[in-house]
């Protein structure tokens, strides 16, 4: 049972915690909420003009046309599939990505967001994601690759992109590359659908 | 059981509303809601300051539980009691909640900052009767205050800009010297008998602009030039690589590298790799010209090139007067002009020294330094060429491996000065979504912002004014405090954990006695 309780998270059944201040207040909070909704913590990640704050807006229904670089962070609750998803998105540029690792606790789920048509740098994204898998607080969890600006010709296929990030390697871990334009919308869905299938519903399976 | 929940969740809740709570909690909240506001993206600060408020009720709970002996176990079956999770407990809970819910604290300290504002204006309202127009008329005027601040600001930003022109100005020029196929000696002729007619200026002027440079492009001169003053060429060309970026930055760069690298064995003059035929030039010139100039010895670097410098000034000055000429063959009027021109050259060297000094913490001086002594005063005769081509080698594969490390670096240094630079021409203080503003300068003048800013300082000239029982706490204080927040670089988070905390502690020298808080805290 410890092990169950290893890393609470939101909607854990109730049970008996012995030593929850040394482990902090989460899980008494959680009671005192009464969560009879389930959440869903999941952090957008990616570099700067990846998309990031456009596939938040677009998630959220908002308009996507007054985005600007994101200087801290962003915060939007979905509700998708019955479940409330809270999403934040925070700033990619890169003397900003020293805090992602603040943010990464009890989280559920990674989505992480490359533009596609920025071949120049899909090393550099491919090391930060590297970073970010290896951290303990993303022991686990899963991840969502959005290969994202696919509305641009140049933009190269989610396959290629697969390859040149090694996807294929991560074993301990779901994951899942969804080719995608927050611009337009399009695979943004395919994206989310996949959530519900393999996170929401593992969610409430527990 | 649920006798017993009921009766911890009671004590529980009777606690949140006791003074031993209270004061702190609000006590947190007020010195720290100041950068609260309600735009739509969140400040990195407000993760920090979440996280310290976690660690505040944490410790308050636990030793509340503690004093009063309810165990982790009955709290826990507490809170998951019905009576705890009805709807007037939760309003108690709240700031409990808000430990596990970003959105909750958010939006708790975006209310706190919006009640001490409107604190603020009934205060000022009562003492003056009226509201001054700035705060009724819905315009964001900047009080006089703001606006003295704002000039000298200004002012400041103005002069750094300047000395930073100043500087890529010398860069550019060390860099053009360091492209040794960059000239041919064939327009020199030309472009000196046009300076020669002038006379050398015995006021200092500037530092040479670009187009003074390019026409002063004499490859052996310079380049002698350049081998005698160490410290400043490689200081700068190392950012210039950085800062040119785009052309050249790997040659110069990696040029620069090698001469912070070679430097500890080699002596400092060897650093500018320039073919022997070059070097030659420079023997012959450089040992007839010993100067007669004292030096200041401000730095050891200085006193130690003390000879070489001063040749090396002298030379500058005989080529920006169009003198090709060896020193000792001028008429005696030449002579005290190159001096005087030599004397001028040198001050200004040493200015961007020690500004550079400042600026910079390991410098590639400091390597330089280190150099055998030795060495140096030998290597203007062209002896030390034969070194200096073999430790070039030598040095190669060391450098392209630290070549990236430093150049990034730099670049970022740069960058950031850019910036200020750019925001220089706007000349009006930004709000902080337009730019990649450093953090330090935005957080200060939240031009974002209406009407807070007004509002402190209003308080501020108040306080001044009126006696110190007054209701409102002295928060344009505490908030000079919260706004230190923002500038905490990004790197280093736990020391400038650490300075921030300290920053946000009230001043010693606080006007109002602690007994004074009470009155929030009701009954």
């Amino acid at each position: 049972m410890n092990s169950e309780m290893g890393r609470p998270r939101a909607g854990t059944p109730r049970t008996v915690h012995l030593e929850l201040f040394t482990r902090g207040l989460f899980s008494v909070i959680q009671k005192l909420k009464g969560t009879t909704e389930q959440e869903l913590r999941i952090v957008l990640l990616g570099l700067d003009n990846g998309g990031k704050t456009t596939l938040l807006k677009k998630l959220a229904s908002e308009d996507i046309n007054t985005v600007t670089p994101t200087q801290g962070f962003n915060i939007k609750s979905v509700t998708s599939h019955g479940m409330k998803l809270n999403v934040w998105d925070i700033g990619g540029q890169r003397k900003i990505r020293t805090f992602w690792k603040k943010y990464l606790e009890n989280t559920d789920l990674l989505i992480y967001v490359i533009d596609s048509a920025d071949k120049k740098r899909f090393e550099e994204t491919g090391l930060e994601l590297a970073e970010l898998i290896d951290e303990e607080n993303m022991k686990d969890v899963p991840v969502l690759i959005f290969a994202n600006k696919q509305d641009l010709a140049t933009a190269s296929p989610a396959s290629e992109i697969a390859e040149g990030l090694n996807l294929h390697t991560y074993r301990d871990r779901k994951w899942q590359i969804q080719a995608c334009s927050a611009l337009s919308g399009e695979g943004v869905q395919d994206g989310m659908n996949w959530i519900s299938c393999n996170i929401v519903k593992a969610k409430k399976d527990t | 059981m649920s006798e017993d929940s009921e009766w911890v969740v009671e004590s529980i809740a009777g606690y949140l509303g006791s003074p031993e709570w209270v004061i702190p909690v609000t006590d947190f909240m007020e010195n720290k809601c100041t950068v609260f506001d309600d735009e739509d993206e969140n400040k990195l600060t407000y993760t920090e300051i979440h996280q310290q408020y976690k660690v505040l009720v944490e410790k308050l709970l636990e030793n509340y539980m503690e004093e009063v002996g309810i165990s982790e176990q009955q709290f826990t079956d507490a809170c998951s009691s019905p009576f705890a999770q009805s709807k007037a407990l939760q309003a108690v809970f709240q700031p409990v909640l808000a430990t596990d819910d970003f959105q909750v604290f958010r939006s708790l300290m975006v209310q706190k900052n919006v009640e001490l504002q409107l604190q603020a204006l009934r205060v000022i309202k009562e003492r003056n009767g009226v509201l001054p127009d700035c705060l009724t008329n819905g315009m964001d005027m900047m009080s006089e205050l703001e606006q003295q601040e704002m000039r000298i600001l200004q002012e400041v930003l103005r002069r750094s800009k300047e000395e930073y022109d100043q500087e890529m100005a010398r860069r550019t020029q060390s860099e053009e010297v360091l492209e040794p196929a960059s000239t041919s000696s064939s327009d020199r002729p030309l472009q000196n008998s046009a300076e020669s007619l002038g006379p050398v200026p015995a006021q200092p002027t500037n530092t040479p602009k670009k187009g003074e440079v390019k026409s002063n492009r004499q490859p052996d001169l310079v380049a002698s030039s350049q081998t005698q003053m160490p410290v400043l060429t490689n200081g700068a060309s190392t950012k210039v690589s950085s800062a040119a970026g785009k052309r050249d930055k790997e040659e110069t760069g990696s040029r620069s590298e090698e001469c912070v690298q070679k430097s500890a064995a080699v002596s400092p003059t060897a650093s500018v790799k320039f073919p022997p035929g070059q070097d030659g030039v420079d023997a012959k010139v450089s040992p007839a010209v010993r100067p007669p100039l004292k030096e200041p010895g401000s730095s050891s670097s200085v006193r130690r090139s003390r000879g070489q410098a001063g040749e090396a000034w002298l030379e500058e000055a005989s080529k920006e007067a169009g003198i090709s000429k060896p020193f000792t063959e001028l008429s005696e009027a030449q002579q005290e002009q190159l001096q005087q021109r030599a004397l001028y050259l040198r001050q200004q060297r040493d200015k961007l020294q020690a500004l550079k000094k400042e600026q910079q913490r390991p410098t590639p001086a400091q390597c330089k330094q280190e150099g055998d002594p030795a060495n140096r005063s030998v290597t203007a005769n062209g002896l030390a060429t034969d070194r200096i081509t073999a430790s070039q080698t030598g040095s190669a594969p060391l450098v392209a491996q630290n070549k990236k490390d430093v150049t990034a670096e730099e670049k970022k240094r740069l960058q950031k000065r850019k910036h200020l630079a750019e925001k220089l021409k706007e000349e009006k203080p930004s709000s902080r979504r337009e730019g990649l503003v450093p953090p330090d300068f935005v957080s200060g003048v939240d031009g974002g912002r209406p009407p807070l800013p007004d509002l402190l300082r209003l308080h501020r000239n108040t306080q001044n004014s009126t006696r110190s029982d007054s209701p409102v706490r002295p928060r344009a204080q505490h908030s000079t405090g919260g706004l230190r927040e923002d500038p905490s670089p990004p790197v280093g988070s736990e020391a400038s954990q650490a300075s921030v905390t300290k920053a946000l502690a009230p001043p010693a020298g606080l006007p109002w006695p602690m007994g004074e808080r009470r009155w929030k805290c009701g009954p």
